[in-house]
């Protein structure tokens, strides 16, 4: 088993969450899944991941509203989120960062992007 | 062509201005030179050769209606040649009796009947002028005569006619005949009249007949006024003479033809001319009265006052006709704000709707991006992670189709939502300084796999250009869609050469190829959207027909110009140039 830092990957589109933890997992991150807005924001708070990789248009909350919501949580400081989209029109970007991501990734991406930025930002 | 074309046509107006136009004049400078021989002669030539001038202008005015109207429109004139025809005839019958006989004609005489039978053809002639013109047949200008009329038969008769009534008579038919006179002279006073308010924007031909009528009228008016003392050869006969040689002149001028502007209008224009003239006929029952009471005369009463009822009666027609029109225009202008003020509400309506539809199209095409992203993602992202554990060559090839395609229907995807986004017009730009000398390198090393599948030679020549003020992601993008567009046309064995210099402030960049070429016609419409050259369908090269669309609007959007040069068979080069940041 892995035990590299710890991941959460909320996306409702199941087809995705699985390729996004299968390509964290094989980098050997250790992943948790959650398949809305609500499932993400009570698995941060219970299990404190040090990344979070949020889908933007989930159901119940959509990413930029958990964003906030962790953003708001003065324990939560030292969360990583990266914004994981298919919006991809500027404002759309602009916005994610606005409201605290440290990365926002467009879909389709790139397994190596994607790992190449998860290591960075946990400074792995 | 377009000057010959514009002398031909301005050509005949011109000189037939130029040919007829000395016809009135000549009449006018050889008919005054007669009039002033006229004075010379002994009264018995006199005689003859006022009938002579007389015919002379009969003449005149034939000619000239002949010549300038076409048939059908010369009936106004030819009343004129036979009115003046009436006094010619009128004259020659005294000629006859002062030659041959050595008295004047009786009264009554055959004279009379031409001269008296003359006046209605004059009038009629003006009235039918004037109508053709327009402004004279509306209510007001038919009230407005009919004031002038009351005027002009008020005078006429206390002044010309009834005195007539006190003088005595060898017979009544003397009388009745004296008294015709002045009676058919209110006749030609409101034909004065009339021509004198009709429209404005006259012509030489129609002063020249205002000037004719006047003269004659005046010569007539002086006339009666001195009946008793008047001798043929007096000063008084330049008047009528005078009037003779004005309306020959008239009936030459060319302008005789379009005598005036047409005037549509219901209302006729309130001109000071009007105004001065309805005030004197309205005046004219009242200065009559003072006139006669200060000069101890025999006060006409019952005409004054019949005379001023009719007139006080007609003012109040004219006055309700207008304050009817005033009422009709403040209804109309409330209708026409009512119109305006519905039309903005709609139109403001209208605006708030398009500006939702605005965003209900953006939002549209931003969620179907989405939508096609998704399942793009699954798709690439499972092709991606079974390559990278696959082995059999086969199957890598295969997977790597679908790699492409899926590459290539994001980039589809892309193209359409960027070009929605430009059919708003919407693309703003974050500006800042760009190097495009390091923009071309990392545009042709990202390239340059793409060539190498493709075995197209890619070189880059790249000089350090200055930088441009513009977004390095649109630049980049139009960098990509120009390079990858000449490797797509360039033929395997080709070379696509990417060049990069400045000069005058302008940063420019080709990209050149060996391929297919574009033909003239088709370079015109490149950069069309969903333009597809015949050459690329026929080949089956992929594409949607964005790419050169976008990239113009990328390189208008940065102020700059983008063009073409190609040759079938030989290859194309596209030029971009953009202004370097000052």
């Amino acid at each position: 088993m892995n035990d590299g830092p710890l991941i959460l990957c909320a996306d409702d589109d199941e087809d995705i969450l699985s390729l996004v933890s299968l390509r964290l997992e094989r980098a050997g991150f250790r992943v948790l899944q959650a398949i809305d807005g609500d499932a993400a924001l009570e698995a941060v708070r219970s299990k404190r991941p040090a990344l979070a990789v949020l889908d933007v248009m989930m159901p119940k909350q959509t990413g930029y509203e958990v964003l906030a919501a962790l953003r708001a949580d003065p324990t939560l400081g030292a969360l990583k989120v990266i914004l994981l989209s298919a919006r991809v029109q500027e404002a759309d970007v602009e916005r994610g960062l606005d409201a605290g991501a440290d990365a926002y990734l467009a879909k389709p991406f790139k397994a190596a992007d994607l790992v190449a930025k998860v290591q960075e930002l946990l400074g792995a | 062509m377009t000057s010959f074309s514009l002398t031909a046509r301005a050509l005949p107006a011109l000189t037939g201005r130029v040919r007829a136009a000395p016809a009135a004049w000549s009449f006018i400078a050889v008919g005054s030179l007669a009039v002033a021989v006229y004075f010379l002669l002994p009264p018995d030539a006199q005689s003859i050769y006022y009938v002579a001038l007389g015919l002379g202008a009969v003449v005149a005015v034939f000619v000239g209606t002949v010549r300038n109207l076409p048939r059908g429109e010369r009936l106004a004139w030819h009343l004129f040649s036979l009115g003046l025809l009436g006094q010619v005839a009128g004259d020659a019958i005294f000629a006859v009796y002062e030659v041959q006989l050595n008295r004047e004609p009786p009264v009554p005489s055959i004279a009379d009947v031409f001269y008296l039978g003359g006046y209605p053809l004059l009038a009629l002639g003006v009235f039918l002028i004037l109508r053709r013109l327009g402004g004279q047949t509306g209510r007001a200008a038919v009230l407005d005569t009919l004031v002038v009329f009351c005027g002009v038969v008020l005078v006429q008769w206390v002044f010309f006619i009834d005195p007539y009534n006190h003088v005595h008579f060898g017979n009544e038919a003397a009388r009745l005949v004296s008294m015709a006179y002045p009676a058919v002279d209110v006749l030609l006073l409101v034909a004065v009249a009339q021509l004198l308010v009709g429209p404005g924007g006259r012509t030489v031909a129609y002063r020249l007949l205002l000037a004719s009528f006047s003269l004659w009228v005046v010569a007539d008016e002086i006339y009666g006024l001195n009946a008793s003392s008047y001798k043929g050869g007096s000063w008084l006969d330049a008047f009528w003479l005078a009037a003779y040689v004005a309306w020959g002149a008239a009936a030459l001028e060319p302008s005789m033809a379009r005598i005036a502007e047409a005037d549509r209008r219901r209302l006729p224009r309130l001109t000071t001319m009007r105004l001065a003239l309805l005030s004197a006929a309205l005046l004219a029952a009242p200065a009559i009265l003072l006139l006669e009471r200060i000069a101890h005369h025999r006060v006409h009463s019952y005409v004054l006052g019949f005379g001023g009822a009719v007139l006080a009666g007609l003012v109040l027609l004219r006055l309700g006709g207008l304050v009817r029109a005033v009422e009709r225009a403040g209804r109309a202008e409330r209708l026409a704000r009512r119109e305006a003020e519905q039309a903005q509400r709609l139109l403001a309506h209208q605006n708030e709707h398009l500006l939702e539809l605005d965003t209900l199209k953006d939002e549209f095409v931003s969620s179907v991006s989405h939508e096609l992203r998704t399942p793009l993602t699954s798709i690439s992202g499972y092709v991606e992670l079974m390559l990278e554990d696959e082995n059999d060559e086969q199957k890598r090839n295969y997977l790597g189709i679908v790699d492409r395609n899926a590459e290539r229907l994001l980039g589809l995807v892309s193209d359409l939502l960027f070009s929605a986004r430009l059919q708003g017009g919407k693309l703003e730009l974050e500006r800042s300084e760009v190097d495009l000398h390091r923009l071309v390198l990392q545009a042709v090393e990202s390239a340059r796999p793409r060539a190498e599948v493709e075995g197209v030679l890619l070189t880059v020549a790249a000089d350090n250009v200055p930088p441009v003020s513009g977004e390095a992601v649109r630049l980049a993008q139009l960098l990509d869609n120009l390079i990858s567009n000449s490797i797509k046309f360039t033929p395997r064995g080709g070379r696509v050469s990417v060049y990069l210099s400045a000069r005058d402030g302008l940063v420019r960049f080709e990209i050149s190829d060996t391929g297919i070429g574009i033909s003239r016609e088709e370079r015109e419409r490149l950069f069309e959207r969903f333009f597809r050259s015949q050459s690329a369908l026929e080949r089956q090269i992929q594409g949607t027909g964005l790419g050169l669309y976008i990239s113009k609007a990328i390189v208008e959007a940065h102020g700059g110009r983008i063009g073409v040069r190609s040759e079938v068979g030989e290859g194309t080069t596209f030029i971009v140039e953009l202004p370097a940041a000052s």
